[in-house]
């Protein structure tokens, strides 16, 4: 089976984007990707589109996109794994590929989160889990489920708010470099320590933002990457698992199981380590996501995430670099964009084409962590250039 | 410009599971348990996942162990009129499940497992 390999990226500038309606949005992406990859629509034999669509008017988007962006006939489906619908949209597109169905695709993630209000935006995400065993008769709130884990890592490692908070710290630093990013502020530990409780132990600093965006990647069989101009960055293997619905039948809640299984399926396909990543992207769509995503990928043994952050091991020039775009706690989290914002910046550090962030690297090994819900969905992809 | 609102409104089907909504209203919280092979399931559920037999109710325990929680301040739409709450996981000898928290929580906080009508409730002993 053919190799395949992603040739273009493009990403959105992210954040609240009423300039924009879903078309204009996906295109911003679509088009950077295209010219990226050198290729245009008539190349494409399929589109994958991802978006989770709940919180814009356009609750069926892929046709208005397809439309606007000249992609009609090749959008047969829109993909879903709430917020890692951009993964999924890599995953189809790598698949497709992979089985020979289509040499050239494009996966487009998006999603315009801020056209409902913030009360519809957070019922929508509070039906995350289950809605009838849940949401209907506890008014669970999608922070609310990462709050439940936060206070049992607190409970059992002992992690302090003061230890999120530096997640939230470093996210709003590297955002500040990035021009696409929703947040571009700096904050101080102080800052998220104080900011306005949403779920204790969650504050609105430990949050990423309610964000409109978009991200393309253009995957490409090893044929065709031979023949383009950009250098190939390949897909080393994608890793994939689910969890239960029901927040209270996972057993623990210190870590998201379906996260570590992704990625040990990710390290055993593409024959990688935690110990050879130089540079990973991981779901800090909350503060606590980040240090569990640490210890889900084994970065780090289980409860030391912390750790790391206070350490400064996980900043740029670190043996692990992780997030320097501004992860999705500052740089943003249209929920449909953020898997493939994630290729975007491993595609672009791989390629150093990353300007002031630029990591160094030695062997050319990157990572994508993408959570869909509350570890519901998980996909771990192995990238090198 | 204003969108054409979207409204919602749902029905949804309790049939099967008469048993546990009439069973909050008396303060009582079941769940099921497979016939066959006896795996216990909160929320309860009307097979069994594992060998595909048809389960049967149980009455869940009383006494819990507090697992997490979180107090919900910034709440959702239908929950608007209420006070802020806190969402926990408990653990009793059958099944883990989530309820609302009254009292001062702590993680491993011994708690009694009931229900207000409408919902598990759990109280900090």
């Amino acid at each position: 089976m053919t190799r395949v390999a992603v040739v273009g990226v493009g990403t959105s500038k992210f954040g609240k984007r009423d300039d924009a309606s879903v078309r204009e949005l996906a295109w911003e992406a679509i088009s950077e990707a295209m010219i990226d990859a050198g290729i245009t629509q008539s190349d494409v034999k399929l589109a994958v589109v991802g978006s989770t669509a709940y919180r814009g008017v356009e609750l069926y988007p892929a046709p208005p996109v397809a439309e606007y962006s000249g992609l009609v006939g090749k959008t047969p489906m829109r993909v879903e794994a709430a917020c890692a619908t951009g993964s999924a949209a890599l995953f189809s597109a790598y698949n497709a590929v992979k089985a020979g169905t289509a040499d050239v695709v494009l996966a487009v993630g998006f999603d315009k989160m801020t056209e409902v209000d913030t009360a519809s935006s957070l019922a929508v995400g509070g039906r995350g889990g289950n809605y009838t065993w849940e949401f209907q008769m506890f008014g669970t709130t999608f922070p609310t489920y990462y709050a439940l884990y936060a206070t049992r890592h607190m409970a059992e490692y002992g992690t302090k708010e003061e230890d999120m908070a530096l997640a939230a710290v470093k996210a709003h630093k590297y955002a500040s470099m990035n021009e696409k990013a929703h947040l571009r502020n700096r904050v101080t530990v102080e800052d998220v320590l104080k900011s306005r409780v949403i779920s204790w132990p969650i504050k609105l600093l430990d949050s990423s933002p309610i964000s409109d965006g978009a991200s393309a990647a253009v995957v490409v069989s090893e044929e065709v990457a031979r023949k383009l101009k950009v250098e190939p960055v390949w897909v080393q293997g994608i890793g994939y698992s689910s969890d239960t619905s029901s927040i209270s039948r996972r057993g623990e809640w210190t870590s998201l199981r379906a996260a570590r299984e992704a990625a040990a399926e990710a390290y055993r396909k593409s024959g990688v380590t935690p110990h050879d990543l130089e540079y990973a992207t991981v779901h800090d769509c909350f503060t606590i996501a980040e240090i569990m995503a640490y210890e889900d990928l084994g970065l780090v043994e289980r409860g030391k995430g912390g750790t790391l952050l206070r350490e400064g091991q996980t900043e740029r020039g670190a043996k692990t670099a992780v997030n320097l775009f501004g992860g999705l706690k500052a740089k943003g989290h249209p929920l449909g964009a953020t898997g493939l914002a994630m290729v975007y910046e491993v595609v672009k550090q791989l390629r150093e084409e990353a300007g002031i962030v630029q990591q160094q690297f030695r062997n050319y090994v990157a990572l994508t962590h993408n959570v869909g819900g509350t570890g519901h969905y998980a996909y771990v992809s192995v990238f090198r250039r | 410009m204003e969108g054409i609102p979207l409204n919602l409104n749902y029905k949804v089907p309790i049939k099967g599971y008469e048993k546990f909504w009439e069973s909050l209203k008396e303060g009582q919280v079941w769940g099921t348990s497979c016939t066959k092979c006896g795996e216990k399931y909160f929320p309860p559920q009307l097979h069994c996942s594992k060998c595909g037999a048809s389960t049967t109710w149980f009455k869940v325990s009383e006494e819990g162990e507090l697992l997490t929680y979180s107090i919900v301040k910034a709440k959702p739409q239908g929950f608007e009129g209420y006070e802020d709450y806190t969402i926990a996981l408990v653990r009793t000898k059958e099944v883990d499940l989530m309820c609302w928290l009254s009292g001062e929580p702590r993680v491993g906080a011994q708690v009694r497992i009931g229900a207000d009508g409408r919902r598990v409730t759990c109280l900090i002993k």
